[in-house]
């Protein structure tokens, strides 16, 4: 019977810890969720990512590289968001 | 986007080729140039793996439904690839912090 009662103890403590760690954990989770504006992960010093893309003139598909420009000019690489393509 | 047009001259004057991304097909994106009289070239990054490669995927939800979409970003590239200017979200609508750097950078030669 004691046995039985100190099992019973043992549970209870058991889930009453385990549930403030959860709750702990939900909370730091909400707070990754609504993050102030984040600091870009690509610092002013670093070496820009090459890649290359495709653009279209009006007659033809061409390839365009960051490396194209290198040792040439500067680049301005502006990274747009078209909620629509009409605007 | 216009804004960056306005100022193309500006930047083109200082040894700057401005080039524009969205993660839209190149054919939208030129019919968005023609229409809005933009005349530099906006790249297609379909899929957006170079937008992802700048960090700028941001994920977020709409009731509960996941989204992904891109944070507006400009970046100054030196002739010899490092990056010298970044303005991101709000700045990055106005370009002249980018005219700023650009005309800095001439100075310095």
């Amino acid at each position: 019977m004691r046995r039985e009662l100190k099992t019973f103890v043992c549970l209870g403590l058991l889930i009453l810890i385990s549930s403030h760690i959860l709750a702990a954990q939900s909370k730091s989770a909400d707070k990754k969720e609504k993050p102030a504006p984040a600091p870009l992960t690509l610092k002013v010093g670093d070496t820009a990512p090459d890649f290359t893309l495709l653009a279209f003139d009006g007659k033809e598909l061409k390839k365009v590289s960051l490396q194209d420009y290198r040792g040439k000019k500067n680049v301005a690489l502006a990274f747009f968001v078209f909620a629509f393509t009409g605007g | 986007m216009k804004a960056f047009q306005q100022n193309l001259t500006k930047l083109e004057g200082n040894d700057t080729q401005v080039l524009g991304v969205s993660m839209d097909s190149p054919f939208s994106n030129f019919a968005f140039a023609q229409q809005n009289g933009v005349t530099f070239p906006i790249l297609g990054d379909w899929g957006g793996p170079v937008t992802r490669r700048y960090g700028l995927i941001q994920k977020f939800d709409i009731q509960g439904v996941p989204m992904e979409s891109a944070r507006r970003a400009t970046f100054l590239i030196d002739k010899t690839g490092k990056i010298i200017n970044e303005q991101v979200d709000d700045t990055a609508v106005d370009p002249s912090k980018t005219v700023e750097a650009c005309e800095r950078q001439k100075l310095k030669g």
